[in-house]
């Protein structure tokens, strides 16, 4: 195959796939535009106007904040936003001690953590509900917060790129008389800058994502994150579809905000955080 | 490495404070509940293993089961072909590849919980677009969700299209970090296409690929949402997948020993996959230090 038609080729498929991976998004943002009465009019005949729609409108979209959707937001925000902050700290203390330090009982706790992210988080949401009960944090924001702070694959990615970091500066810093505490915070933080906004990235996808947890952990629409008021306005308003494609909406769009913001950095954070 | 009598564990100790509390009490937590039975004025009793042999002796958890196993055994292998395919795609730098690399990663921003109510209107037989594009080209409808025979495999599908970007990503930056001189000298011993891919390309990626196997795994085998949003564990049992079993038995019938039983036996089945998995990660902790 001579080059310039597997090029032609390549672009082709790239083209096709990126209309299959982003159709439905646009689909869903397009659909929040229309007038509630227009979003299934179309869509089970097909013609031009089942992609593009003739009729504008942001009515759904005051419909569905002055819903419990706008609170919702927040709380997801709230939820995700402390969950990013406690578990870059958290986990990035972790990962740094198995970067640097030898000491005892390392290799176990280690696989402790390998062992902690191949568990998939669903397998332990009954007996943590249980456990919730019984110290009566169900119904909390800590408890949709706490559980997700501490995780493997989070420490995993720090102790790789801490490991990267030569250990004469470590050293040289010590004879400077530095404590460990400040190696840390002034020297190694300073240095992960992609590490961790990867890691917050991370953290914050899952945690907006997190739906079977907060269903399970909260019952009380006032910590009802997005995603579960969604599915709960969903069946019990027998479906107000302009609302429903409005928060939506919402929900992709704020989510999507991180991606762009971090585009720029995309294929170097990538690569800081692989390639050991 | 360092020494340093209690620094160490003083910086591990916020971590696994969190992990022995959410993580590893649960897990005993569960294997505990799963020995005792509400009886019929309330009280938890011990009961032994009742719990356990109700749950073999019961055809439908049999199938939840199989359900589960199907699912994994073809949804991971499937779902990381497509990462490495879009990651292959992207790889070389040309004019619009990073609009491509960041589109092909969009699906992310749409959680499984919307992406399953999304779908599901999508794929709806009369309403739904996509049977209205395939009735447009001349093509019948498709049940998709409503057919025992097409349910399970749609919601691979699905699955795939939310995670395939994301699992790409991992993958290209494996891809990314393959030393140019080695394609170099690839292509002068006249290595090219498939041939390339497989003897140079393939053995170079097995870290990245264990790791996304790992990760990709643990993602979805205890897959929820879809289930609990579009099909209920239907039609007819096609999609019952372990954790809506375990989610049924614990709050739609509340019957606490079971779940609990439910949720030891998959701790039992993850411990025993991340145990073969941890052999993956082996050779790389070896050849690092």
């Amino acid at each position: 195959m001579s080059p310039r038609l597997s090029e032609t080729l390549r672009y082709i498929l790239l083209v096709s796939i990126a209309v299959i991976l982003l159709t439905p998004i646009y689909w869903l943002i397009m659909s929040s535009l229309r007038p509630a009465d227009h979003i299934f009019r179309f869509s089970g005949n097909f013609s031009i106007e089942t992609l593009i729609p003739f009729a504008f409108t942001l009515d759904n979209y005051s419909q569905a904040l002055q819903s419990n959707v706008g609170r919702a937001l927040l709380n997801s925000l709230f939820v995700s936003l402390t969950t990013v902050i406690c578990g870059v700290f958290v986990n990035s203390l972790a990962g740094f001690a198995f970067a640097v330090f030898d000491f005892r009982f390392k290799k176990l706790l280690f696989v402790l953590i390998l062992l902690s992210f191949m568990m998939p988080f669903e397998s332990i949401v009954i007996p943590l509900y249980t456990l919730m009960r019984t110290i009566g944090w169900t119904d909390t924001y800590a408890a949709l917060i706490m559980p997700e702070v501490a995780g493997g694959l989070i420490i995993f990615l720090f102790y790789q790129f801490f490991r990267g970091i030569p250990r004469e500066i470590y050293e040289a810093a010590r004879m400077d008389g530095a404590n460990w505490w400040q190696i840390y915070y002034k020297m190694t933080m300073p240095l992960s800058g992609p590490t961790i906004a990867t890691a917050s990235l991370m953290i914050f996808i899952h945690q907006w994502d997190a739906f079977f947890w907060p269903l399970v952990a909260t019952s009380s629409e006032r910590l009802a994150v997005i995603q579960v008021a969604i599915a709960r306005n969903m069946t019990m308003e027998q479906a107000n579809w302009g609302a429903f494609f409005a928060s939506a909406s919402l929900a992709v769009l704020v989510a999507m905000v991180p991606f762009f913001w971090l585009q720029r950095h995309y294929v170097k954070i990538v690569i800081t955080n692989a390639d050991r | 490495m360092f020494r340093h009598p209690w620094a160490p564990y003083a910086f591990i100790a916020p971590a696994f404070l969190g992990l022995f509390v959410f993580r590893f009490i649960p897990i005993g937590l569960s294997g505990f509940g799963s020995v005792f039975s509400e009886n019929l004025r309330g009280d938890m009793v011990f009961v032994g293993l009742k719990n356990y042999a109700e749950l073999m002796e019961d055809p439908s958890f049999w199938n939840t089961m199989r359900v589960t196993l199907i699912f994994n055994l073809i949804i991971n292998p499937f779902q990381i072909c497509c990462a490495l395919a879009l990651a292959m795609l992207v790889r070389r730098p040309s004019r619009f590849i990073d609009v491509f690399r960041l589109g092909f990663i969009m699906p992310m921003t749409v959680s499984i919980a919307l992406t399953s109510i999304i779908w599901s209107i999508l794929l709806d037989p009369t309403l739904g677009p996509v049977n209205g594009l395939l009735r447009w080209a001349g093509f019948q409808s498709q049940p998709f969700f409503r057919s025992e025979h097409q349910a399970l495999q749609t919601l691979m599908l699905v699955a795939t299209w939310k995670g395939a970007g994301y699992w790409m990503i991992f993958l290209l930056s494996g891809l990314l970090a393959i030393p140019k001189e080695i394609d170099d000298s690839a292509l002068i011993d006249g290595a090219t296409g498939i041939r390339k891919f497989i003897s140079i390309t393939l053995p170079l990626m097995k870290r990245p690929l264990a790791f996304v196997l790992v990760a990709d795994t643990a993602a979805n085998f205890l897959l929820f949402a879809p289930v609990y949003i579009i099909t209920n564990g239907g039609p007819n049992g096609a999609t019952q997948l372990l954790m809506f079993e375990a989610y049924q038995a614990a709050f739609a019938y509340i019957n606490h020993g079971r779940s609990m039983a439910i949720s030891t036996i998959i701790l039992g089945v993850v411990l025993v996959i991340a145990m073969f998995e941890l052999r993956l990660f082996k050779p790389a902790g070896e050849d690092q230090s």
